[in-house]
């Protein structure tokens, strides 16, 4: 047994420090003065997440027992468990929220996209760090991760949970660009979504934008065809985007992307949503409303307060102070793990660890963006925080494995 | 591993961290610009959003009659609010259930209140029910942008109307809610009648409450700051000078007359009752406006809103001979013994016809009988004297010619000319003799409303006092304060008491052997009256009757116009008789009386008045 001090003491603080933080605001969005206008089921949302979270201590014990190796050796079967699982649930899951995503039997069962969040990262890291000299730089090894890391996602966007696909195709220009890819062509991958994002709030932005990055891959990688393809791809990328906002989106569809632009566009209809979440957070102050004394929260303007809109409850309840110190945890965590992955000499764990980094950033980047009206509303949950059991246990999963391959790092390194 | 891949690996990482850092101090930097810099925009937005101002209408004070029975009071209407920007279309469906209607009236209703206002709240239903109102309420909370609304309306539990006292209500037009800050876009104030004229004291102060919503628009009771708000003060209770019982059978009487009765207590000038007929229905006005309504009694050639007890202004005929007499004994120019002589017309410039019987009078039986010839020649008289404009100023003493401050609006002050007025009308020196004459006997230029020459009446009843005529004795603030209202009673100076006593003889006489024997005359009491005809170019001639009993201690005036009644001893003068028994007894013994007037009916023009060329005919009832 490795001596304890190795374990990082420190992230798991964060863990519990963010748990708490979420446990509270669960407490004040569903048991405080506005429970009088939730349905039971949804009242008794903190119940159970106390109930999760203290599964979550003895699972993340757990975890931190098991040798390094099996997660290596099990990740195939892993990720065969979750397909099945997650096609399953395309057949005779429940839909939550719009999103055919839940499985189980009787009162148990949970998101089988939490699950294969685990097991796709356990496969692809897996998959690139089998053998010595994989790169992504090899067409082959490129897309066979790609393909581990599309079928899942497939999968999701048939579930309609357009939010976990996002976190799905994160994976892929994280992890090739850990396994080799040029900088260059891995900025070239992520440069459609920056130029969609801001080709949406006005199609000169996305080409300035398609003109920087290009500029920036000409410098880095000095290839003159990779530069034009990304002008190219910039380009279609942002027609596409013109196309899609008027000719192919629903107009609900366009109505939510409006919204985000402009909420007071449509102040009771898809921006209602948008307007309120920044009134929440922007009228909570340096200091906060006070615990249960948030008006956005305890009058129910907030949508889904207990999970998407988690972040709102904190941030008028307990002001700028709250807000940053969740942010401030968030961003130890997210630098300690990469330092983690930093120090560590095995490449599975690397891999491994840099992915989980950069799924937790993606959520809470896309969750805290999305309140604060920074990105469109995107329905992901803020880890740690947000209700909901299958999500927190995953999370916690994830984040033991780091810790697991972190406290056992010497005995991993030479497991080849 | 390599030296170069573990080079990487390090870029790799401070990459990764560059990158997250940056945008989680993105992520941070609007946090800050949201809660920090943006601070004072959001808490407004949420304080906005979360408490609601809401104006507290007062209630409206009551009208009392002065037994104290209520006359006027507020009836509950309840209303369904809705603010089409909050409201679910897919709510359709459930709302048409809750309110019992096709979900077509829902759509076509929300569709007005959208064209009315996106964001700003309307009326869907008004006046609903209260059982369908208590449904809605409970459902409130899925309901979005539909709210609910308590008003009031006016509401009169008697079964008189007093229309023309009592007023109506209507929504205050842009410059009055602009230039009172008490008033609001679709309040109510008073339009007309005591409605307007106590508008200050029935209206209150309006309440201000702040109220917790929460996103569903429901109310969630009272906000902390409660100090911030102000409870509303109620209006003033009124308690008017009104009898129901003499004001609802003064409406009985005058049901299907066109004409005005003013009733009074001499002694006080408290009307106890008023009537001006054709009347309205003022309870179609409370409430919803009744378009339809309110276009037809505007329309109406009858004109029902013309208050014709206060603002009709007609030649007082015959009613004014008394007052001539005391004038004439003021004057000196005639004694109780005086005496004229009635060849049967008095011939100055021209012939002016006396139907009375040819013979000597003195004052008493030239009141009696109304005999044209001693009224013609006094005011012969007076005019030669040089005395027209004394005689005007003592006539305005009685409350003729001059604004009367009553507690009504409109009120005329009718018309004693004087040489000034005569020089305004005809130019200076293009009148004579022949315009002044006929004033003697109430003809020509000179008006009065009915109210006027009930106070002249009750000047003549009750010893030569002045009174003010008013509609409210006691205002009742929301304390329970009363402050009681004492119109000033002045007595006439000039005025002694022997120039009365043979005017209240010859008009005792109309009653007992005059033009008043059939209909006025009330067996076991005193009464005395006077008849007149106000001439009328247009059609059949309007009659007068004013009367005071008992004679020597009076209590009541009774003062009836009947318009296009012909003879004023047949129509006006069994309807005051009538109310005079009935306040006096408190019965009507006289049936036959009673029957005469309920169905009376106007007699034909042609038929009956062979004399309408001859200007001085009727005037000798």
């Amino acid at each position: 047994m490795n001596n304890l001090r190795e374990l990082s003491w420190s992230v798991i603080f964060t863990w519990v420090l963010l748990a708490t933080m979420g446990l509270i605001a669960i407490y004040s969005a569903t048991q405080g003065p506005v429970s009088q206008f939730l349905p039971e089921y949804i009242q008794n949302n903190f119940y159970k997440q106390v109930g999760w979270v203290a599964v979550s201590v003895f699972i993340m014990i757990g975890i931190l027992i098991v040798p390094p190796r099996n997660f290596v050796q099990l990740s195939y079967v892993f990720y065969a468990f979750g397909i099945i699982l997650m096609i399953l649930t395309l057949l005779f899951g429940r839909e939550v929220n719009g999103a055919k995503s839940w499985i189980g039997i009787g009162p148990f069962g949970g998101q089988s996209s939490e699950i294969m969040k685990v097991a796709t990262i356990l496969a692809a890291a897996n998959y690139l760090t089998s053998r010595r000299n994989i790169s992504a730089e090899n067409v082959k090894y490129a897309l066979t991760t790609v393909a581990i890391i599309l079928i899942p996602t497939i999968i999701v966007i048939l579930q309609n949970d357009l939010g976990t696909a996002l976190i799905f195709l994160t994976l892929i220009p994280v992890m090739l660009f850990w396994s080799g890819l040029p900088y260059g062509v891995s900025l070239f991958i992520i440069s459609p979504a920056v130029i969609a994002y801001l080709s949406v709030i006005e199609w000169y932005y996305g080409a300035i934008a398609a003109i920087i990055l290009s500029f920036i891959i000409f410098l880095v990688q000095r290839r003159v065809w990779l530069t034009i393809t990304s002008l190219i791809t910039g380009l279609l990328t942002i027609s596409g985007i013109q196309l899609a906002l008027t000719q192919l989106l629903q107009p609900h569809q366009i109505a939510r992307i409006a919204a985000f632009t402009n909420p007071s566009y449509d102040p009771t209809g898809a921006g209602w949503n948008v307007i309120q979440a920044k009134t929440a957070i922007g009228s909570g102050g340096l200091t906060g409303k006070g615990f249960l004394e948030g008006t956005q929260t305890q009058l129910k303007f907030l949508p889904e307060q207990w999970t998407d809109f988690v972040f709102c409850v904190i941030g008028e309840e307990f002001g700028f102070i709250g807000a940053t110190i969740v942010i401030v945890a968030f961003l130890f965590l997210f630098v300690r793990l990469l330092n983690m992955a930093g120090n560590h000499k095995h490449p599975f764990a690397q891999l491994f660890i840099v992915s989980v980094t950069a799924v937790f950033f993606t959520h809470f980047f896309i969750n805290v963006g999305s309140a604060s009206a920074l990105l469109p509303v995107i329905g992901l949950p803020l880890p740690f925080i947000s209700y909901g059991g299958s999500a927190f246990i995953v999370n916690t999963v994830m984040l033991g494995i780091c810790l697991n391959m972190d406290f056992h790092k010497r005995e991993f390194s030479i497991y080849r | 591993m390599s030296p170069a891949e573990s080079n990487r690996t390090r870029t790799s990482i401070r990459a990764l961290q560059v990158i997250m850092i940056s945008m989680t101090l993105i992520v941070l930097g609007r946090i800050f610009y949201l809660q920090v810099v943006e601070y004072d925009t959001y808490a407004a937005l949420g304080q906005e959003n979360s408490v609601r101002q809401e104006y507290v209408d007062p209630a409206r004070g009551l009208i009392y009659d002065r037994n104290g029975t209520l006359i006027v009071d507020n009836e509950p209407i309840f209303s369904i609010t809705i603010t089409p920007s909050l409201f679910d279309r897919e709510k359709i469906p459930l709302l048409a259930s809750l309110m019992g209607v096709h979900k077509s009236v829902i759509k076509a209703r929300v569709l007005q209140a959208q064209e009315y206002s996106w964001y700003r709240t309307s009326r869907l239903f008004t006046e609903i029910d209260f059982k369908r109102f208590s449904l809605i309420q409970e459902n409130l909370w899925q309901l979005p942008g539909i709210g609910h609304q308590i008003e009031s309306k006016r509401h009169y539990p008697t079964d008189i109307k007093a229309s023309h006292v009592l007023g109506y209500l209507r929504e205050a037009n842009e410059s009055e809610y602009q230039n009172s800050p008490e008033l609001r876009l679709g309040d109510k104030i008073g339009k007309s009648g005591l409605e307007l004229t106590y508008e200050d004291s029935l209206r209150g102060e309006l309440g201000i409450r702040y109220l917790k919503v929460n996103a569903f628009g429901q109310e969630l009771g009272n906000f902390e700051q409660e100090e911030l708000g102000r409870i509303p003060v109620q209006g003033s209770d009124l308690i008017s000078t009104i009898d129901v019982e003499l004001q609802k059978f003064t409406e009985e009487l005058m049901k299907g007359k066109r004409g005005a009765v003013v009733v009074m207590n001499p002694n006080t000038g408290a009307i106890l009752a008023l009537a001006s007929s054709p009347s309205y229905d003022q309870s179609k006005l409370a409430g919803r406006l009744d378009l339809d309504y309110w276009q037809s009694i505007n329309a109406d050639s009858t004109t029902p809103l013309y208050n014709r007890a206060i603002s009709s202004r007609q030649p007082p005929g015959s009613t004014f001979k008394p007052l001539m007499g005391i004038i004439g004994l003021h004057l000196g120019i005639v004694t109780p013994k005086t005496k004229v002589y009635n060849s049967g017309a008095y011939i100055r410039g021209r012939a002016y016809r006396d139907l009375a019987d040819v013979g000597e009078y003195d004052l008493k039986k030239a009141i009696t009988f109304s005999s044209n010839t001693y009224f013609l020649s006094l005011m012969d008289k007076i005019a030669t004297q040089g005395k027209l404009n004394e005689w005007s100023k003592l006539v305005k003493d009685f409350g003729l010619g001059v604004p009367l401050n009553i507690d009504l609006n409109n009120a005329t002050a009718g018309i004693i000319p004087d040489s000034t007025y005569l020089n305004n009308r005809f130019g200076v020196r293009k009148w004579g003799l022949g315009d002044v004459l006929n004033f003697g006997i109430g003809q020509g230029l000179i008006s009065a409303s009915p109210l006027q020459i009930a106070v002249m009446t009750s000047a003549i009843a009750n010893g030569g006092y002045r009174v003010e005529p008013h509609l409210v004795q006691a205002i009742r603030n929301s304390e329970g304060k009363i402050s009681r209202k004492q119109p000033a009673v002045r007595k006439i100076d000039w005025v002694k008491p022997e120039y009365l006593a043979e005017v209240k003889k010859g008009m005792r006489g109309v009653v007992t052997e005059g033009s008043g024997r059939w209909y006025a005359n009330i067996p076991n009491l005193e009464v005395a009256g006077k008849t007149g005809t106000a001439q009328n170019p247009h059609g059949l001639d309007h009659g007068w009757f004013t009367t005071f009993a008992p004679i020597d201690n009076p209590e009541i005036v009774v003062t009836a116009f009947i318009e296009n009644a012909g003879f004023a001893s047949v129509s006006a003068a069994p309807v005051a008789s009538l109310i005079t028994e009935k306040y006096l007894t408190g019965e009507i013994k006289r049936k036959w009386i009673y029957d005469h007037v309920i169905n009376f009916k106007p007699t034909d023009p042609d038929a009956d008045e062979s004399d309408t060329n001859t200007e001085t005919t009727a005037a000798n009832e």
